[in-house]
């Protein structure tokens, strides 16, 4: 018999980087759409992608569509506790990327949470947590101005980073320096400690009705009032009312050249490489600067340069990543959560565990993007043990699907190599190498060409070997 | 963590460990970082150094400990008349002197404060108050001010000892990002010493093995940053077999409380120190010390056991350590103190100066070191105690007599430290 197909080794590539597992669907999904590049266009508008199943899951959770002042409520009256309600969140999040159609929207999501970072479980700003993924979700494939606008004002960050507190009076600087250090222009533009403060002068009056409505509201008297400059940005600042003046400050910093060599570095770094190139981060921050700070276009341009093509396997994947990838390339088919201990809960756990929950980093930072911060002793026994778990159905087990042992085997009879490469091409999209082959002939004892005439006479013992087998090769490892 | 954590007083968020302390650089270096959950204390350790050398446990007392019932400032007027319901009376303290005595509670350590092996110091914290769990913790973990880097004190501490050692020490990585955030649901489950090893574990040699094979067919000669953390792996899992497969209980008839984060913690700790693999830094995270109600009197409340708990854990580790715990030097931080004055729940809120603890190797025990500013009103910051000693002043002369091979300003830098005193 044929093997089974394959994705060019483009096609993997461009998938494994704006998707969170290639899986032989969507390599036939791609076709589909007309090859590679029609694809990306494609996913450039998710509202054009029918996303039904995934869309479905929301309503597992039914806290995600509590307002923060209910939230604080149930939290309160020990109905449903804030690490739940928050952590829902997480795992409606981990099943967006794992199951939902939007695979590169979902990637942006991502992306755009960890530089506009809340941390998922914040003392003073959890409740509007789940708010605060709404407001990034509606600008991810928009402008970054509007995307940074609605991200800074929001009553999310505006708690978390103590903007809520501060007043004419006694101003914290805690936001105004965060805008300028993590979500614009980068400690690199070289502002003043002054400049500092005038940014925190700038956002004083923005407010949140804490430990109550949570309700955002404006209060002009905290506004501080006077010249402000930071960078190239001056305003008289005479007026109490400081809203208009905050929407034009975010305006000024989301178009600043050092915003854009920025966040042209940190796409990079995300879809590329973890040390690109100043031709592509300069193409990149051309784009971004030149269409008004759109997404699309700055997407376009780093996909369209010819560091991506040249970049392949240089990522080392997340834990994260690793879990979502493995939960899409064995098959699961979650149903509606019945307990904690369902699919669709437990995978929140499964990658705290792993020390990677989404929105889990507690500081302002957001997670580390590079190779370096996650290839590590104690990422590797995660993995091992992930990969295992997951192989196997043993963890989580509870209202999931996977296929079974003969959906995962070659047209029978067939010999023990050709079993190991159909799994190799099914889940890396690659024929099994040589040092694959000698892998799991080691690992599951079995000469490579005895042959199998039934499933049962492979049996699901060595089915979850061969599984975990394939996810611990460095295939899997990189993306 | 529990729901009514967060209705007491909305702060969980130190519960979440802020965990800057050991990250990204300390890999480069040479040195390595090995992270475990043991139930709710959260450990990191480091190797990479020589063996037989100095360790440095850093306990962190997460939440904001009250330091005023720790090392009690009984001589001072003003405390019982800021503290009606939860001070601590004079007759009941440890190792009374005119103005300070020890929380009843440190009873396993007395021995420890009599042979002058334990020792602490008053008003130490920041330059500025920062009264906010979150950022708090930061600094005080990352200890350099002005600085965006984020590197954090211990990771400039192990990154320059300059002890030379090559990669192929004992060199377990850089950490998971860690979250600790704890759920009774929660499937936490990262690395206690015995799950340093490959799947299958003590328990199954054969699988074992064959993971092993599996992993080198695939990955040997692989060079990239996952393949040199495969390799680290397979070394690491081989060389720690000894220590992570041993059942060995603690040494010197040493008791830790049964069942206990910490003493579990500590009782590896004590392994990893006596199997001498060039353990230098142990960091732990212990709390919640976040007293806003019940902080509690002499024999009630919730400050008390912790209190308890904490000096028989370390009374049991110095014992289980026996002639090694000269080796070993263990300092207490936390990231503010509480309001001098009570709150209307027996409870105090976050507020500002506080005492560190230090036992061990090099400390100048048997009495309380630093100023003392007092707790008149006048003299307080916002009503909590002021800081007399920047606590980078404690760490730097710990660091300065136990790592003389260290730059202290390369691990500071721009700081001018002060002499307390509290180490020899």
């Amino acid at each position: 018999m044929p093997p089974s197909r394959i994705a060019s080794s483009a096609l993997r590539h461009l998938l494994s980087r704006f998707s969170y597992g290639v899986t032989p669907t969507l390599v036939a999904e791609v076709e589909t759409a007309g090859g590679g590049q029609a694809w990306f266009e494609q996913q450039l508008s998710p509202g054009g992608i029918p996303d039904r199943r995934a869309a479905g899951m929301r309503d597992w959770f039914p806290y995600l569509a509590y307002s923060p002042a209910r939230l604080y409520e149930v939290n309160n009256s020990g109905e449903y506790p804030a690490w739940q309600s928050t952590m829902d969140l997480g795992r409606w999040t981990i099943l967006r990327r794992a199951f939902s159609k939007q695979q590169l929207f979902e990637t942006m999501v991502e992306f755009w949470s960890n530089l506009l970072h809340v941390p998922m479980y914040e003392d003073e700003s959890w409740p509007l947590r789940i708010s605060y993924d709404a407001a990034i979700r509606k600008h991810s494939l928009g402008t970054f101005e509007d995307l940074l606008t609605g991200a800074v004002l929001h009553g999310a960050m505006v708690c978390f980073l103590d903007n809520a507190y501060s007043t004419k009076w006694a101003v914290n600087e805690n936001l105004g320096r965060e805008l300028l250090e993590l979500h614009t222009v980068g400690v690199e533009a070289a502002y003043t400690e002054k400049m500092v403060l005038n940014s925190a002068c700038i956002l004083t009056g923005w407010s949140v009705h804490m430990w109550d409505s949570w309700q955002s509201y404006y209060e002009p008297d905290n506004h501080w009032t006077g010249p402000v400059q930071v960078l190239g940005f001056t305003a008289a600042n005479a007026d109490a009312d400081g809203r208009a003046l905050a929407r034009r400050f975010l305006r000024y910093l989301a178009r600043h050249p050092s915003t854009a060599r920025r966040i042209a570095t940190k796409l990079a770094i995300r879809f590329v490489s973890d040390t690109p190139s100043p031709g592509l981060v300069n193409a990149v921050a051309d784009a971004y600067l030149s269409s008004g700070t759109d997404i699309r276009a700055t997407l376009r341009a780093l996909h369209s340069h010819p560091d991506f093509a040249s970049s392949v396997g240089a990522k080392v994947k997340t834990p994260a990543e690793d879990a979502i990838a493995s939960y899409r390339l064995l098959g699961a088919e979650p149903s509606r959560p019945t307990n904690d201990s369902s699919f669709a809960r437990a995978i929140g756990w499964q990658l705290d565990s792993l020390g990677q929950k989404p929105f889990g980093w507690t500081a302002p930072d957001g997670f580390p993007d590079v190779g370096v911060a996650w290839a590590s002793v104690g990422r590797v026994l995660g993995s091992l043990d992930l990969h295992l778990t997951l192989a196997g159905g043993w963890y989580p087990s509870q209202d999931v699907a996977y296929p079974g042992v003969g959906a995962r085997l070659p047209t029978l009879p067939a010999r023990f190599d050709q079993i190991v490469d159909h799994a190799s091409r099914q889940l890396l999209q690659r024929p099994a190498t040589p040092r694959l082959q000698s892998a799991c002939r080691q690992m599951l004892d079995i000469p490579a060409d005895r042959q199998f005439a039934r499933a049962s006479d492979f049996g699901e013992w060595n089915m979850t070997l061969l599984l975990a087998t394939v996810l611990n090769s460095p295939a899997h490892a990189e993306r | 963590m529990t729901d009514d954590t967060v209705a007491a007083c909305g702060c969980p968020d130190f519960q979440t460990t802020r965990r800057t302390f050991l990250k990204g650089a300390s890999a480069a270096a040479g040195a390595g970082v090995l992270t475990s959950m043991v139930g709710g204390v959260f450990t990191q350790t480091t190797f990479g150094a020589e063996a037989g050398g100095n360790v440095l446990v850093v306990l962190s007392l997460r939440g904001g400990s009250d330091g005023l019932s720790l090392v009690v400032p009984h001589g001072d007027a003003d405390y019982a008349r800021l503290r009606p319901t939860i001070k601590l009376p004079t007759n009941s303290l440890l190792a009374k002197d005119a103005l300070f005595g020890l929380h009843p509670g440190f009873k396993p350590l007395e021995k420890l404060w009599l042979d002058g092996r334990f020792g602490a110091v008053q008003a130490v914290g920041m330059p500025t108050p920062d009264r906010s769990h979150f950022s708090a913790m930061e600094k005080v973990e990352d200890a350099d001010d002005g600085s965006a880097a984020r590197v954090g004190w211990i990771n400039r501490l192990v990154g320059l000892s300059g002890t030379g050692v090559p990669n192929q020490a004992i060199q377990l990585g850089t950490s998971l990002a860690p979250t600790a955030l704890i759920g009774p649901a929660s499937a936490m489950s990262v690395y206690a010493l015995r799950d340093i090893a490959l799947p299958g574990g003590s328990e199954d040699p054969v699988f074992q093995r064959r993971t092993r094979n599996s992993l080198e067919a695939m990955w040997t000669g692989n060079d990239s940053l996952m393949g040199r953390a495969v390799d680290s792996t397979l070394t690491t899992t081989r060389d720690l077999a000894g220590v992570a497969g041993s059942t060995a209980g603690p040494h010197n008839g040493a008791a830790y409380p049964s069942g206990d984060d910490l003493g579990n913690a500590l009782a590896q700790t004590a392994r990893l120190i006596r199997a001498d693999v060039g353990t230098q830094v142990v960091a732990l995270d212990f709390g919640s010390w976040d007293h806003h109600e019940n902080l509690g009197t002499v024999d009630a409340g919730d400050l008390q056991w912790m209190v308890r708990n904490m000096a028989s854990c370390l009374a049991a580790f110095f014992t289980d350590l026996g002639t090694l715990g000269t080796r070993v030097t263990v300092v207490t931080i936390s990231e503010f103190g509480r309001t001098a004055r009570e709150n209307g729940s027996q409870g105090a809120e976050h507020g500002y100066g506080n005492c560190m603890l230090l036992l061990g190797g090099g400390v100048q025990g048997g009495t309380v070191h630093g100023g003392w500013p007092g707790l008149r009103s006048a003299e307080l910051v916002d009503g909590d105690l002021s800081v007399h000693l920047d606590y980078r002043s404690v760490l730097a002369e710990v660091i300065a007599t136990r790592f003389p091979a260290v730059s202290v300003p390369s691990v500071f830098p721009g700081f001018q430290r002060e002499a307390v005193g509290v180490m020899r």
